[in-house]
């Protein structure tokens, strides 16, 4: 079988959960025999494949921005020029026979849409998240919302990566749910390190993320027991976030790291002693995952997909910093508890393999062949 | 001729209030704020119409119908009998009703259905089945010869305890570790105590109490005289069935037929020579011990294990256990008499049942029977309750 993936980052170039799920994807289908063109964006820095089942074939002349809804109106209209230009340049250059086209989220469904009236093949379209989750419910943006229902009503199956991802397909964009599969992320296991006193956050600076309530959460903790709180990431709430931990007279026990290589975000989930996810509106969370396969005890929001699938976690309300806070309390005075929830969780998530996603990927697509 | 001995355990816990790190220190009225009222109050009331109503009346009925040929065995803990007290006496009338009959015998335990037995000194598991003692003597005038541990938790120095507090019999799990090759289907006698240990068949008693229901359970569907046929194919003295209460109505649905089963079962059971219904009490004094039954080790009824893993199976219900304890000498040195009720009521077994993290199987039975979503936040709010208490035990 070959597959045509369009994509919008790859390792090590990513920022996100849909770099990550692209690369442990293709590598699972890639190990079930698959072969699989993966079409991106040129980039400045170089993507090669490592194994001779995945071909990357970049697309485009300029670098484009990274996957975000930015606020600024100059980059904006050059970060939509440039998913324009790149859904165009991929039509053109698209050759080859393919059994099916599997494309990502919004950035990429123009383009596969296209391709999928060029050839005549069949269209999986995998979502990863909406415009309702990256606007954190609050104003989401009418042109990615129409974009992103075409996209779903062309598509012939779309996987979603929770059942709360389906919902809001069927929901909010009016998509028959039989033709929507649910396939949970999976993980690529980190391994544990020496912890610190952290309590780590991780994930763009945005509303979506919920970064504010890890730093009200911070404040009450800090009122009973001492930690350093990390906030690791960039994006366009960053100032408001430093101006609220001076607020909250906090900022000598907040480290705000600015952007992490992909080395050094290993590094941090190993060092960390606890993780917080306290996202608005999270379709999956990989983050999630990835913190447990590093030894670190995990507290989610109730609103993230993984919260659906994962036993030995922590689900609060992101709104609810109380609860979060005498969560994070307990996990430091408690010794029993962190042990048990960090060996518990690990044995977990031996089963979320990306062996697995591509198993139920392919069944998808054998449904369609 | 094997006699079927019915036992029902009859429980109902306190379940805890949320109880957050930032109350720890600022309760004042403990039992309101530690217990959670209306919860308890909701799901007792609503069992009592689903299960120990209309099970009481059935019983009745049957008891009546057949002349006393029809003979069961009860233990209420101590705290199902203050909920009855507070919410519904007619419940405790009718228990009452069902002893008047003769055919009712009734079981001694630990007062707070407690794991008191596997604590490092015996004393505190002593006074809490006097304390049940005094309780039956006070409601029924009536004083058992038969003891049942915590869910069924049997070890050789709970043997010996329970024989020097007068008790003639004890049940327990039948339990392959005890039994080896043997039939749970006699009476044997515990290794360094004289007393008679009545032990659960528990493949008959799980037919009723876990397969009744289950469609792919090759017995399925389970009528009262295909049972009675099961059991009149049994060889020994006794056959223990031994289960919680809830199954009629509660565990196993009305609809699913159990009422309708329980209706027929004993005139199905009286159909054949063989079987008769004895009480444990009747059951003790009738049949000799064939052997005896060494147990170094404490087992239980409780999930596919039979020990104590349900209970202690991890570091945080280690934990939690280890603290309970050690609140208890704080609060025994200072007799302080509210406090001391408080800390019994949070040696319930079910709170550190509800933080076993068990997998698989046997974890989906916990989480049926849970408050909480997940064994953790059951565990953060017993530890912190606990915390808030030793700091009562300390300050006072």
């Amino acid at each position: 079988m070959k597959i045509a993936m369009i994509g919008w980052e790859y390792p090590p170039f990513k920022v996100g959960g849909l770099g990550t799920h692209c690369y442990g994807l293709t590598h699972g289908l890639a190990d079930k025999n698959v072969h699989i063109d993966f079409y991106m964006p040129k980039l400045r820095q170089k993507v090669k494949s490592d194994n001779k089942n995945i071909h990357i074939i970049e697309v485009g002349e300029s670098e484009v921005y990274p996957y975000d809804r930015p606020d600024d109106k100059e980059i904006g209209g050059k970060f939509f020029d440039a998913v324009y230009r790149y859904n165009e340049l991929l039509v053109s250059r698209i050759k080859g026979k393919y059994d099916v086209i599997h494309c990502h989220d919004w950035l990429t469904m123009k383009a596969a849409i296209a391709v999928k009236e060029k050839l005549g093949i069949p269209l999986v379209l995998t979502v990863h998240s909406t415009e309702y989750d990256r606007s954190g419910w609050i104003y989401p943006n009418q042109w990615f919302i129409d974009i992103e229902r075409e996209g779903m009503q062309k598509a012939d199956r779309i996987i979603a990566v929770s059942e709360f991802t389906k919902r809001v397909v069927v929901e909010k964009y009016g998509i028959n749910p039989d033709k929507i599969t649910v396939v949970h992320n999976a993980v690529y296991p980190i391994g544990e390190g020496e912890k610190r006193n952290l309590i780590l956050f991780l994930g763009r600076l945005t509303i979506q993320k919920g970064p504010e309530f890890f730093l009200k959460t911070a404040k009450k903790v800090l009122d009973y027991e001492d930690a350093r709180f990390v906030i690791a990431g960039i994006g366009d709430m960053l100032p408001k976030l430093i101006e609220q931990a001076v607020h909250l007279g906090i900022s000598h026990k907040v480290i705000f790291t600015g952007k992490l290589t992909e080395e050094e975000v290993k590094h941090i989930y190993k060092i960390s002693s606890i993780y917080v996810m306290p996202s608005v509106s999270e379709p999956f969370g990989i983050t999630a995952l990835e913190a447990i396969s590093a030894g670190t005890p995990t507290i989610v929001s109730k609103s993230a997909g993984v919260s659906e699938v994962l036993k030995n976690c922590f689900k609060v309300d992101f709104w609810d910093t109380d609860e979060m806070a005498n969560k994070i309390i307990a996990l430091l005075r408690y010794d029993s508890l962190r042990d048990t929830m960090t060996q518990s969780s690990k044995r977990e998530i031996q089963l979320f393999t990306w062996d697995r996603v591509a198993e139920r990927t392919l069944q998808v697509y054998r449904g369609l062949v | 001729m094997p006699s079927i001995c019915f036992y029902f355990e009859v429980h109902q816990p306190f379940r805890l209030n949320h109880f957050s790190v930032f109350n720890i220190g600022n309760t004042k009225d403990i039992h309101s704020t530690y217990f959670n009222k209306n919860l308890n109050q909701k799901i007792f009331e609503k069992v009592a119409n689903k299960c120990y109503l209309p099970t009481n009346n059935l019983l009745l009925d049957l008891i009546r119908k057949y002349d006393g040929r029809f003979r069961i065995s009860y233990s209420l803990t101590g705290t199902f009998v203050e909920y009855c007290e507070n919410y519904k006496p007619e419940l405790l009338d009718s228990f009452k009703e069902l002893f008047k009959t003769g055919a009712v015998d009734l079981i001694d335990e630990t007062y707070f259905h407690s794991l008191s037995g596997l604590y490092d000194e015996l004393d505190e598991f002593e006074e809490q089945i006097k304390m049940h003692r005094q309780m039956i003597r006070r409601i029924f005038n009536y004083k058992p010869k038969v003891f049942r541990n915590t869910e069924a938790i049997f070890d050789n120095r709970i043997a010996r305890k329970i024989a020097d507090l007068g008790y003639k019999g004890i049940l327990t799990e039948g339990a392959e570790k005890i039994l080896g090759w043997r039939s749970p289907n006699f009476i044997y006698k515990a290794v360094n105590a004289n007393l008679k240990v009545l032990l659960r068949n528990y493949k008959l008693s799980d037919d009723v109490g876990f397969r009744f229901s289950a469609r792919n359970w090759p017995g399925f569907p389970l009528t009262a005289d295909k049972y009675a046929n099961w059991m009149s194919n049994s060889y020994g003295d006794v056959i223990n069935l031994f289960m919680d209460y809830e199954t009629f109505g509660e565990h196993q649905w009305v609809e699913t037929g159990i009422f309708e089963f329980l209706k027929h079962l004993p005139g199905e059971v009286l159909k054949h020579d063989s079987l008769d219904f004895a009480t444990v009490s009747e059951a003790v004094e009738r049949y000799n011990t064939v052997g005896e039954v060494d147990s170094p080790w404490a087992i239980s009824w409780a999930d596919e294990d039979r020990n104590v893993s349900t209970w202690l199976g991890n570091n945080m219900q280690i934990a939690c256990f280890n603290e309970l304890k050690d609140i208890g000498r704080k609060l025994k040195r200072r007799g302080d008499r509210d406090l001391l009720y408080i800390w019994r009521l949070l040696q319930t077994s079910d709170h550190l049942y509800y933080i076993s993290t068990k997998g698989f199987e046997d974890g989906n039975v916990h989480a049926y029977f849970s408050p909480y979503d997940i064994p953790y936040d059951g565990f953060i709010n017993y530890m912190n309750i606990l915390q808030d208490l030793k700091e009562k035990a300390e300050n006072r």
